[in-house]
C-alpha cells in the first residue's frame, strides 16, 4: 500500500537488466538537459511563490473596495493615456505580514474566495508545467498509456523536484483513486512562525500556503486527462514521523488526493 | 567568558533584540529582551550613534570610514552595520580581535532566514511614527531565532 | 565603494562579485518554472480585475513591493555591500549584482540623465516574460513586468534611496527594446535618535 520515494526511481521500474540501464540513460540525459536549461535564483522563486498568497488577499481587498464605491467606467483611449503618461507610483499595499493576519481573521466566505485565488493560480501552473514538459524529453513522462498511478508517481518526484527542490516523501494508495502524498518538510514554509510557541493561530495562517501545492496537484492532474470535476484535493497537516531528522516547521503536510473514475 | 552580550537595532534606532550572558560556564544564562535593559540599550546605541557621526567626518573622502569595533579597558564592542541600517552588536572579552564575520553570519544566516524569509513576521517592527527614533520598544521574539541564535553562539560563550 | 573617477575598477569588481555569488553560492531553479509561474499571476490579475490593465499593473507593482523591502535584505546578507555613493554606483550595484544574482541577467546602463540622478536598464532577456505573447487588448495597456519596478523601489527605499521606478517601453508591446527606468527623486535621511539632535 504504501511506496517510499526517497530518491531511488529505479525501485518502480522494470527490474530487468536491460530497461534499468536504458532507464538509467535517460534519466541521465534528462539531468543534462535540465541542467543545460536557462536559471534563476531559488530565493527568488520562493519569494514569488509566497508572496502569492498576501497577493490574493490584497486582489479581495481591492475587489470589494471597488464593489463599494463603483468603478467609473473609462473609454481605452482615456485609459490607455494615462498609463503611458504617467509615472507608476500605485498605491502601495499594506505589509505582507498583515495581510496574511487579515486571510486568518477574515469570515468563511471571504476566505474562501481568497483560497479559491491561490487555487486557480496554482492549477494554471500546473497546467501549463504539463505543457512544458511535453518537450523535455523526461523519461517518467510517457503521456501515452500513462496510468494514473505513474501521473501521481510524476507529480512526487518530478513536479516537486523541480519546484520544492525535493521530492515527496510518502506516497500512500489504496489503487482505487485514493492518494496521500505526504511531504514532511514543505519548504516554502519552513521558517514561518509567529513569535513564542506553536500555536493553532500560526498554523491557520500557514495553511493557505497549501493552495497553492492542491491547485498545482489539480492543474497537472486536469492536464493529463482527470478532469477538475473528477478530482478532490486537499492539503491537512499530519504529525512527523519520529524517526525523521528535527525539521524547523515542526508538521508535515498531506495532500488527500481523490480521483473519482467512472 | 568571551562573549557577554549581543544587540540588534534597526533603522528606527530602536532595539530590537538583546541577549545578555551572566555566567560564563552557563551558555543559557542571563535574559533575553530584559526591560531592565532599555537604558542600557539607549546608552549602546547613543554611543555608537556619536562615534559613527564623527567618525564618517574624520574621513570625507570615500569609501565610509565604519566603526569595526570600539574598546574599553574591560570590553570590546563588535559592530556590524548593513546598507539598509541594522546594527548586530556583540560585546566581548579581549581574546578575539574581530567577531566581523561572526555578526555577519548571525546577519546572514540567521535574520534573513528566520525574520526576513519568514511572511508572518513584519520585516519592520515599527508601525507608526511614535515607534521610531528609538521610542520603539517592539521585540523579535521568533523561537527560531532565538535557538539558532543560542546554538551558534552557545560555544563562543564558554569559551 | 570609491569614487566616480575609479568606476572601470569598481564596475569590474562588482560584476565579478555577482558573477562569483551567482555560479558558486546561489541555489537555483529552471528559469521557465519562474517564467509560467509570473504567468499564471498576471493572468488571474487579468481575470480579477475584468481586464482593466491599469489595476493588473498597480497591484504588480505593490506585490513587487512587499518582495523587495524583504528581497534587499537577503541581497545584502549575500553580497555585504556597503551603501552606494551615488547613483552611478547604484545602477552598477543593481545590474551587475542584484539581478545577476536573482534573475541571472545583466542589464545594460543607459540614458543616464544630465545630472546623472536618473538612467535606464534595458533588459536584453527577462525570464518573467520570455516566450510570452500578449493579446491585443493587453499590449497596449498591460506593463507585463511590473512587478520589477515595484521591487526595485521597495529595495532601494530600504537602503534610503527614494526612486522612481517605471517601464518605458517593452518589447512584448511591440516596442524595439525593454526599458525600465529609475530616477533618484531623494535621498532618505538616516534617523536620528529623539535627543541626539
Amino acid at each position: 500500500m504504501t511506496s517510499k520515494m526517497a530518491g531511488d526511481t529505479r525501485s518502480h521500474t522494470n527490474p530487468e537488466q536491460d530497461g534499468m540501464t536504458e532507464q538509467q540513460k535517460l534519466q541521465h540525459q534528462l539531468q543534462v538537459f535540465q541542467n543545460s536549461l536557462p536559471k534563476v535564483n531559488q530565493i527568488a522563486f520562493q519569494m514569488l511563490l509566497n508572496e502569492m498568497v498576501p497577493l490574493a488577499v490584497s486582489v479581495e481587498n481591492k475587489l470589494i473596495n471597488s464593489e463599494i464605491k463603483g468603478t467609473p467606467k473609462r473609454n481605452s483611449s482615456e485609459l490607455e493615456e494615462m498609463i503611458t503618461n504617467v509615472h507608476i507610483t500605485a498605491p502601495l499595499d499594506k505589509p505582507s505580514h498583515k495581510l496574511c493576519q487579515q486571510l486568518y481573521e477574515a469570515n468563511d466566505g471571504t476566505r474562501e474566495k481568497i483560497l479559491e485565488r491561490l487555487r486557480s493560480m496554482g492549477n494554471q501552473i500546473g497546467n501549463k508545467l504539463t505543457e512544458l514538459l511535453v518537450f523535455s524529453n523526461n523519461p517518467n513522462l510517457v503521456f501515452k498509456d500513462m496510468d494514473l498511478l505513474s501521473v501521481m508517481k510524476f507529480i512526487c518526484r518530478d513536479v516537486w523536484k523541480q519546484f520544492y527542490g525535493k521530492q515527496i516523501d510518502n506516497l500512500k494508495t489504496n489503487h482505487r483513486g485514493t492518494f496521500y502524498l505526504l511531504d514532511y518538510e514543505y519548504r516554502p514554509i519552513q521558517t514561518f512562525a509567529l513569535d513564542d510557541q506553536s500555536t493553532e493561530e500560526e498554523l491557520a495562517m500557514i495553511k493557505p500556503f497549501f493552495e497553492i501545492p492542491v491547485g498545482l496537484i489539480k492543474g497537472v492532474l486536469s492536464s493529463l486527462g482527470y478532469k477538475e470535476e473528477e478530482v478532490v484535493c486537499m492539503a491537512s497537516y499530519i504529525d512527523r514521523p519520529t524517526d525523521r531528522p528535527k525539521s524547523t516547521f515542526n508538521k508535515g503536510v498531506s495532500f488527500h488526493v481523490q480521483v473519482n473514475m467512472q | 567568558m568571551a562573549i557577554y552580550s549581543f544587540w540588534i537595532f534597526d533603522k528606527h534606532c530602536n532595539c530590537l533584540f538583546n541577549r545578555e550572558w551572566t555566567l560564563a560556564a552557563n551558555s543559557s544564562s542571563g535574559t533575553v529582551n530584559s526591560k531592565q535593559n532599555e537604558e542600557t540599550a539607549k546608552l549602546l546605541y547613543g554611543m555608537i550613534f556619536s562615534l559613527r557621526s564623527i567618525t564618517l567626518k574624520l574621513s570625507q573622502s570615500p569609501p565610509a570610514n565604519e566603526i569595526r569595533s570600539i574598546s574599553t579597558g574591560k570590553y570590546r564592542v563588535h559592530t556590524h552595520c548593513t546598507a539598509s541600517g541594522m546594527w548586530f552588536i556583540l560585546t566581548t572579552d579581549f581574546k578575539q580581535q574581530s567577531y566581523g564575520q561572526v555578526l555577519q553570519y548571525i546577519y546572514s544566516h540567521i535574520y534573513v532566514k528566520y525574520i526576513t524569509h519568514n511572511l508572518l513576521a513584519p520585516f519592520d517592527l515599527a508601525e507608526n511614527p511614535s515607534e521610531t527614533r528609538g521610542q520603539g520598544t517592539r521585540k523579535i521574539n521568533n523561537r527560531h531565532f532565538i535557538a539558532a541564535l543560542e546554538s551558534f553562539l552557545a560555544p563562543m560563550i564558554m569559551q | 565603494m570609491s569614487n566616480s573617477s575609479s568606476m572601470p575598477a569598481q564596475a569590474k569588481s562588482l560584476k565579478h562579485a555577482g558573477e562569483d555569488i551567482w555560479k558558486n553560492r546561489t541555489e537555483k531553479v529552471n528559469a521557465e518554472l519562474f517564467t509560467l509561474t509570473y504567468g499564471a499571476i498576471v493572468s488571474q490579475l487579468c481575470t480579477d480585475y475584468e481586464r482593466n490593465f491599469q489595476k493588473v499593473n498597480e497591484q504588480l507593482y505593490s506585490m513587487g513591493y512587499n518582495i523587495g523591502v524583504r528581497l534587499i535584505e537577503d541581497f545584502l546578507a549575500r553580497t555585504a555591500l556597503p551603501r552606494c555613493e551615488n547613483m552611478v554606483s547604484t545602477s552598477e550595484v543593481v545590474s551587475k549584482c542584484a539581478f545577476k544574482i536573482f534573475l541571472n541577467i545583466t542589464p545594460q546602463i543607459t540614458n543616464w540623465s544630465h545630472e546623472k540622478d536618473a538612467f535606464s536598464l534595458i533588459l536584453v532577456e527577462n525570464p518573467l516574460s520570455d516566450f510570452v505573447e500578449l493579446p491585443m487588448d493587453a499590449m497596449k495597456q498591460l506593463w507585463y513586468s511590473n512587478i520589477l519596478c515595484g521591487v526595485l523601489r521597495g529595495a532601494l527605499e530600504m537602503v534610503q534611496l527614494d526612486c522612481d521606478v517605471w517601464f518605458i517601453s517593452d518589447v512584448l508591446r511591440g516596442d524595439p527594446q525593454t526599458e525600465l527606468r529609475i530616477k533618484l527623486n531623494k535621498v532618505l535621511k538616516d534617523e536620528i535618535p529623539i535627543g541626539e539632535d
